[in-house]
C-alpha cells in the first residue's frame, strides 16, 4: 500500500524524520517495500546567495548578479527575472547541470556579458507553473546545499507491505492511526458534511438484502445533478502518488475514499437502475457484463447486487457495465456496503478479479465505517461535482458482522507468553493506544476492541498488540528452562548421515536436485510396464510442463546431472544422491517416501597422473556400497546380476543383508546410457536406505590379535575365463582351515604365457594361530587342502 | 729378521691395504688376508714357536697387539665405507618433489548438509530433538491444523504445488512435522525440523525447491523472552558473537505474537526468519490444551544460510549438481 506522506501528514503529525516513523512503522509490523520520491529530480540545483545585483550595461530588462553558490569564486550571472535582488537565496543550475525538462545549462554571453548558470523559477523547475520570477527560497541555508535539502520538492511515498490480518491498515485513517499508536498525537479526520437538500434519500432508492449472510450491511446514497469532469489537479496528483489512475471525478472521488477510508465504494447512474435495490445470490446462468466490458457467467454463490432487470453489480469485485457513470450521468447513487470476506473472495478467486475493492473487502472493512464513506463521497461530489446530495442514507442490515465481543485478559498470562513483568495499568496503558478498552473484572481485564479490528479475538491476540507497542525490542531475551525429554535424531536421519559419510570417504559428491521428472524417464530408464516406480504422484501446476511428477527413484535424476557436468568436461564423475523418493498409492492417500542413495562413477576420459592403478568403474562403485555395508558392520552377500532394468545384464551385481536387497551395482545398460547421451562407461550403484535403517548398524566388534608370527602363501592358478573368482575364494576362505587368517586376489593375468580360455588368478593367503607359532606341515597341510578343492571343484591348476 | 720386525712389516702393509680398500666386501677380504687362519699375523705367530723362550712372550703381546690394531683399522674403514656408500645412495635418489600431491580423492558433501548438520548439533546441544516429515502433505497438516482458514489471503503468499487430483500439496513449510510430533506427543518437548520444502516460484533469488530449518518448543512457562534468547544464541553461532537481531512485529497464522527477525549483516539488516508464540488453536489441533502449554515456534531458510556463509551469489548453484561448484565445499 502506497503512502503519500504529504498526505498523511494531513490525518495526523508527523515525526520530523522520515527514517524514524520507517523504524518504528516496521518494528510494528509495517514493512516498507519502498521508498518512492515523486516530483522532479532537482539533486544538481543547489542554494545560491546573491551577493550583488547590478543592471545590465546594455538591456534595460536583464541584472547581472553575483552569486555565491559555495565555491571559492563567486559567479556571474545574468538574470532576465523582474523580481531578483540581493540578498536572497535562490536556485542555481550551473554550467553543466540538466534541468528537469532536459535543458542542459550551458556558459553563455547575454548582450556582452559572461553568464555562468541559471537563477530558476519554479516553472523551470517544473515545481509549478508560476514563471513571473525566480523562485525565492525561505532558507537561510549555506550556499552550495543542494535544493532537495531545503525544498521539498515532491511528494515522498513508503510502499508498505500489508499483513493479510490487517484489513485496517489499508487506509489513510488506518496508517494515522498507527502513526498515532507508535508516536501520540491526534488523528484529524476529513469533514463528511453535507447541506440538507430537504429531500431523503428513501425517495431515491429502496435496498433489500436477501442474502444476509454475505451481507452485513448495505448503505446508499444519492447525489444528484453532478457534473462528470475532470477532477482538479490536487485529486490526480493524489491518486497518483497512491499509484491510482484519474478517471473522472465521480470514479476519482470513489477511489479517493476509498483510500482515506479503506471502505470501498461504488457508484451507479442512478437513471439506469429499475426498482429496489437487492443483494442476493445469483442464481446459476445469470450474466453479468462487468466494467471491463467482460461478460461474466455467474454461479449460485456468487453474491451480487441487482434491480428489477437482474444482476448489476458483483458484490464486491466490481460493478457492471450497463449502470456504469457516464460523461451524460447527472444523479449518482453511492454504495458503501460490508460483504462477507469470503464471499467476495470466493468470486474475485474464480473469475481472476482482484481489484482494490475486493482486496479490502477480504482482509475485512471496519464494520461501522460505511455511513462515514458515503457521507464523505457525498461531500466531495457536491465540492467537486457540484452535486446536490440527498439527505441522510438508506441502510439495510444483514446478519451481524463477527467479532466485537469483549475479550477476557489475565494480566498475569500476558506476562507469562512474555516472559515480561508488566503491570495491569501498564498493559492498559498500552492497549490504549491501539484502541482497546481494558476495563479491570476481578484478577481480569475486559476488553472491547474498536469496530475497525477484525483480527483481535482472543487473548493472544491482545497479547500481540501489548507486545507490538511495548515493542519486542524491550523483550528480555532469556533461554528456556524445564525438563528436556531427550536429543535424539529423528530415526532415519542417523541413517541417512551414516550413508552420506561413507560415499564422501569413497570420494563421492553429493548432489541435491529438484524432485520432479520428465515422463519420458520410466521409458528411458527401461521400466518395465508393471514397474511401480512407473506410477508417479502427478503435480496439478507443476513449474515446468515437461517436469510433471515426482520421481519415485533417483537414478534418473543423477544420470542427467551426470549428462550436464560431462557435457562441461568434467572428468571422473563421482556423485550421489541420498533424499526421498515417492511412490503413488490411491491418489487421495499420501505417498510413500522412501529414502533412496544413487551413485555413479564415470570412467576417466584423459591419462591421470600415476595412471594404470584405478579399477574400472564397476569395481569403483562396487567399493563405495561395499564401504557403505562395512560401515554399518554388515557382511552382506553378493550375487552376480541385478533386476534393475537400467543396469547392464553382464557387469551387475546385487547386495543382499538380512536375506533383503540392500544395494545393487552395475554398469549402466547402453541403452539407457544412449537415452541420456552419456558416453564414457559409468557404473551405478543405488542402496535403500530404508532397508539399511530396518537392519541397523552394528558397532565394530573386537577381534583378538595375535602375538605370534604371519605365514604367507601365494598361490597362482590357472582358471577358465568364466569361473567367477568369488567363488573360487569363497572356496578357499573355507577349506583354509582353523588357521587362515585371510585370503584375497592380489592379481589378475591374461595373456602371454596363460594358455586360450583360461586367465591366472593369483591367491594371497597368510595363516596365523592366536595360541602359538604355526609349524611349517600345518601351513602345507592347509595348502594341500585347498589346492585339491581347486582343482576338484575349479579345474584350477598352480602355474 | 725377528717376529717383531716382521710384524711391523705386516701392520704398515695391512694399513695401507686397508685404506685402499674400495668396499665392503673388498675389505673383507683384505682382513682375510692379515686376520684369517692363513693370514700374515698368523703366520708370524706360528714362527714364535721358534723363538727363544724369552722372546715368545714380547712376541705373543706383539703379535696380539697387531691382531687388535688391525680390527680397529677394519672398523674404522668399514664405518667409512657404509658412511660414503649412504651418502652415495642419498645422491642418487632423488624425487622431482614439485610435482602434485597425490592425496586420494575425498568427497564432499553438500553445502546444506553441511549446514544442516552444524545447526542440528547446535540445538541438540540445547536440548532439541531433531525430527523428520513427509513432503508431501495432506491439506489439514500443511494449513488447517496451522490455522490457515479455508479462503483466507494468509493461503496466498505460500505459492503451492497442487498434487493431481486430490487435496494433497508438496509441503511449503516444514511446519507440518511441528503438527504430527505435537500430535503424537505429551509437552514438554523442543524439536529441530530441517528439511525440504517446495513454493511455486523461480525467479534468480527464488528457486521452487528450498530448505528450511524449524524449530519449536513447548513447556509451561515457555515465553517470548525464551524465544527471543533462543534466536539470539543462534544467530550468534552462525553469524559470530557480534551478530544482533531485531524483531519485528507480523503475522502468521500459526503464531500469536509473531514477529520476523532480521540479523545484522554489515551496515545494514538481513531478512532471516519468522518465529512467535505457537498459536493456541494450533495447540489445541495436536490435542495440546493451550491453557496449561504454551510454546515458540521459529523457521528459517537453511539454503539462505549456506549461501551467506560460503558467498553463493545464486541459490541455484545449490541444485545443479554442477561438481565445480559443489566440489568446492
Amino acid at each position: 500500500m502506497r503512502v503519500p506522506l504529504g498526505w498523511l501528514s494531513e490525518w495526523i503529525d508527523l515525526p520530523d524524520s522520515h527514517e524514524e516513523l520507517a523504524a518504528r512503522l516496521t518494528s510494528a509490523g509495517l514493512e516498507i517495500e519502498e521508498v518512492i520520491e515523486m516530483g522532479p529530480d532537482l539533486s544538481e540545483i543547489v542554494v545560491g546567495h546573491v551577493v550583488k545585483r547590478e543592471q545590465h550595461p546594455d538591456a534595460d530588462k536583464l541584472s547581472v548578479c553575483e552569486v555565491d553558490v559555495g565555491q571559492d569564486e563567486n559567479l556571474t550571472i545574468v538574470c532576465g527575472a523582474p523580481n531578483v535582488d540581493s540578498g536572497q537565496r535562490v536556485p542555481v543550475a550551473m554550467h553543466g547541470t540538466t534541468l528537469p525538462g532536459g535543458l542542459k545549462i550551458k556558459r553563455s554571453k547575454l548582450r556582452g556579458v559572461k553568464s555562468n548558470g541559471m537563477i530558476c523559477s519554479r516553472r523551470e523547475l517544473e515545481l509549478g507553473d508560476e514563471h513571473d520570477g525566480i523562485l525565492v527560497l525561505d532558507t537561510d541555508a549555506a550556499p552550495g546545499t543542494p535544493l532537495p535539502q531545503v525544498l521539498p520538492t515532491g511528494e515522498t511515498v513508503m510502499d508498505f507491505e500489508i499483513t493479510p490480518n490487517r484489513g485496517d491498515w489499508v487506509s489513510m485513517l488506518g496508517m494515522a492511526r498507527e502513526v498515532r499508536a507508535n508516536f501520540g498525537g491526534e488523528v484529524r479526520h476529513p469533514t463528511t458534511e453535507t447541506k440538507p437538500s430537504g429531500s431523503p434519500t428513501s425517495d431515491a432508492i429502496a435496498i433489500a438484502i436477501e442474502e444476509p449472510d454475505g451481507c452485513f450491511r448495505y448503505t446508499a446514497r444519492a447525489v444528484r445533478g453532478v457534473e462528470v469532469g475532470p477532477s482538479p489537479a490536487w485529486l490526480v496528483e493524489r491518486l497518483e502518488a497512491a499509484g491510482l489512475r484519474s478517471i473522472d471525478n465521480v470514479v476519482d472521488v470513489s477511489n479517493l475514499v476509498m483510500l482515506e477510508f479503506g471502505q470501498p465504494i461504488h457508484a451507479f447512474d442512478l437513471a439506469t437502475l429499475q426498482g429496489t435495490i437487492r443483494v442476493r445470490a445469483a442464481t446459476a446462468g445469470e450474466a453479468l457484463r462487468t466494467l471491463d466490458d467482460q461478460d461474466r457467467k455467474l454461479e449460485s454463490e456468487d453474491l451480487v447486487i441487482a434491480d428489477d432487470s437482474g444482476p448489476i453489480a458483483l458484490a464486491g469485485v466490481m460493478g457492471g457495465l450497463a449502470t456504469e457513470v457516464t460523461a451524460k450521468t447527472r444523479d449518482v447513487l453511492i454504495e458503501s456496503a460490508h460483504f462477507h470476506p469470503s464471499r467476495v473472495r470466493r468470486t474475485a478467486r474464480r473469475l481472476g478479479l482482484h481489484s482494490d475493492a475486493s482486496y479490502r473487502f477480504e482482509r475485512g472493512v471496519d464494520r461501522e465505517g460505511q455511513a462515514r464513506a458515503a457521507d464523505r463521497a457525498a461531500h466531495l461530489l457536491a465540492d467537486l461535482a457540484g452535486g446536490t446530495p440527498t439527505d441522510g442514507v438508506v441502510e439495510a442490515r444483514g446478519a451481524d458482522a463477527p467479532a466485537g465481543a469483549p475479550i477476557s485478559l489475565d494480566p498475569a498470562r500476558v506476562n507469562r507468553l512474555l516472559g515480561t513483568d508488566l503491570s495491569e495499568s501498564e498493559i492498559r496503558d498500552l492497549l490504549a493506544r491501539v484502541d482497546i478498552e481494558a476495563e479491570p473484572a476481578g484478577d481480569e481485564l475486559t476488553c472491547t476492541t474498536p469496530s475497525y479490528r477484525n483480527d483481535l479475538h482472543i487473548p493472544q491476540d491482545l497479547i500481540e498488540e501489548v507486545a507490538r507497542i511495548y515493542g519486542y525490542d524491550e523483550i528480555e531475551a532469556t533461554l528456556p528452562g524445564g525438563a528436556i525429554q531427550g536429543t535424539s535424531l529423528a530415526p532415519r536421519k542417523a541413517t541417512v548421515a551414516a550413508v552420506k559419510d561413507s560415499l564422501v570417504a569413497s570420494g563421492l559428491t553429493e548432489v541435491m536436485t529438484a524432485p520432479w521428472v520428465p515422463d519420458g524417464e520410466v521409458d528411458d530408464l527401461r521400466l518395465a510396464p508393471e514397474d511401480p516406480r512407473r506410477q508417479r504422484v502427478q503435480l496439478q501446476n507443476p513449474i515446468h510442463a515437461e517436469f510433471p511428477g515426482l520421481r519415485a527413484q533417483l537414478v534418473g535424476s543423477l544420470l542427467r546431472v551426470a549428462q550436464a557436468n560431462l557435457s562441461r568436461q568434467a572428468d571422473a564423475l563421482r556423485i550421489f544422491e541420498c533424499c526421498r523418493v515417492f511412490l503413488a498409492g490411491a491418489a487421495t492417500d499420501l505417498p510413500t517416501e522412501p529414502i533412496q542413495a544413487a551413485l555413479l562413477f564415470s570412467t576417466p576420459r584423459e591419462g591421470q597422473l600415476w595412471a594404470g592403478h584405478e579399477a574400472p568403474v564397476f569395481f569403483e562403485a562396487k567399493g563405495a556400497v561395499e564401504r557403505v555395508l562395512a560401515d554399518r558392520g554388515l557382511s552382506p552377500a553378493f550375487e552376480a546380476g541385478s533386476d534393475q532394468p537400467f543396469l547392464h545384464p553382464g557387469a551387475s551385481g546385487t547386495f543382499k543383508a538380512q536375506g533383503r536387497v540392500v544395494a545393487q551395482v552395475g554398469e549402466l545398460h547402453p541403452e539407457t546410457a544412449r537415452r541420456f547421451g552419456i558416453e564414457p562407461v559409468v557404473a551405478v550403484g543405488v542402496l535403500d536406505v530404508d532397508a539399511l535403517d530396518q537392519i541397523g548398524a552394528q558397532a565394530p566388534q573386537y577381534t583378538p590379535v595375535s602375538r605370534h608370527p604371519r605365514v604367507q602363501r601365494d598361490l597362482a592358478v590357472l582358471l577358465g575365463v568364466d569361473v567367477p573368482a568369488g567363488d573360487v575364494l569363497e572356496a578357499i576362505r573355507r577349506k583354509g582351515g582353523a588357521h587362515l587368517h585371510s585370503a584375497r586376489v592380489f592379481d589378475r593375468y591374461e595373456g602371454k604365457g596363460v594358455p586360450e580360455g583360461k586367465v591366472s588368478i593369483a591367491f594371497r593367503l597368510v595363516f596365523q594361530r592366536e595360541d602359538r607359532t604355526l609349524t611349517e606341515p600345518e601351513v602345507a597341510k592347509a595348502v594341500a587342502r585347498v589346492v585339491e578343492v581347486l582343482a576338484k571343484n575349479f579345474g584350477g591348476e598352480l602355474r | 729378521m725377528s717376529a717383531v720386525a716382521d710384524l711391523d712389516a705386516v701392520l704398515a702393509e695391512a694399513e695401507t691395504a686397508i685404506a685402499q680398500a674400495p668396499n665392503a666386501q673388498a675389505l673383507a677380504e683384505v682382513r682375510a688376508g692379515f686376520l684369517g687362519k692363513k693370514g700374515s699375523v698368523a703366520a708370524v705367530l706360528r714362527g714364535i714357536g721358534a723363538l727363544a723362550p724369552e722372546e715368545r712372550g714380547p712376541a705373543g703381546q706383539a703379535a696380539n697387539q697387531a691382531k687388535v690394531q688391525i680390527e680397529a683399522w677394519v672398523d674404522a674403514r668399514k664405518n667409512g665405507l657404509a658412511a660414503a656408500a649412504e651418502s652415495q645412495s642419498l645422491a642418487d635418489h632423488h624425487l622431482d618433489v614439485t610435482l602434485p600431491g597425490a592425496a586420494s580423492r575425498v568427497g564432499h558433501l553438500h553445502p546444506i548438509t553441511q549446514v544442516e548438520r552444524d545447526m542440528c548439533a547446535f540445538f541438540q546441544g540445547l536440548g532439541y530433538s531433531v525430527e523428520d516429515g513427509p513432503e508431501v502433505e495432506s491439506d489439514w497438516n500443511n494449513f488447517g491444523a496451522l490455522n490457515f482458514p479455508e479462503d483466507h489471503p494468509a493461503r496466498d503468499v505460500q505459492d503451492t504445488f497442487f498434487v493431481k487430483d486430490s487435496t494433497n500439496v508438496l509441503r511449503t513449510h516444514t511446519s507440518p512435522v511441528q503438527v504430527r510430533a505435537m500430535s503424537q506427543l505429551e509437552p514438554p518437548f523442543r524439536f529441530i525440523v530441517p528439511g525440504r520444502v517446495y513454493r511455486y516460484d523461480l525467479d534468480p533469488t527464488h528457486y521452487p525447491m528450498f530448505h528450511q530449518i524449524e524449530g519449536f518448543c513447548v513447556g509451561e512457562n515457555v515465553s517470548l523472552g525464551d524465544l527471543k534468547g533462543t534466536l539470539y544464541a543462534f544467530a550468534r553461532h552462525l553469524f559470530g558473537p557480534q551478530a544482533e537481531l531485531r524483531f519485528r512485529a507480523h503475522f502468521f497464522p500459526f503464531t500469536e505474537p509473531s514477529a520476523e527477525m532480521d540479523v545484522s549483516w554489515g551496515e545494514g539488516w538481513l531478512e532471516w526468519g519468522g518465529c512467535g508464540m505457537i498459536h493456541p488453536r494450533v495447540l489445541q489441533n495436536c490435542g495440546i490444551d493451550p491453557d496449561r502449554w504454551q510454546g515458540f515456534a521459529f523457521g528459517m531458510a537453511l539454503d539462505r544460510a549456506a549461501m551467506i556463509r560460503s558467498a553463493i551469489p545464486n541459490i541455484q548453484l545449490l541444485f545443479d549438481g554442477d561438481v565445480r561448484v559443489l566440489e568446492q565445499f
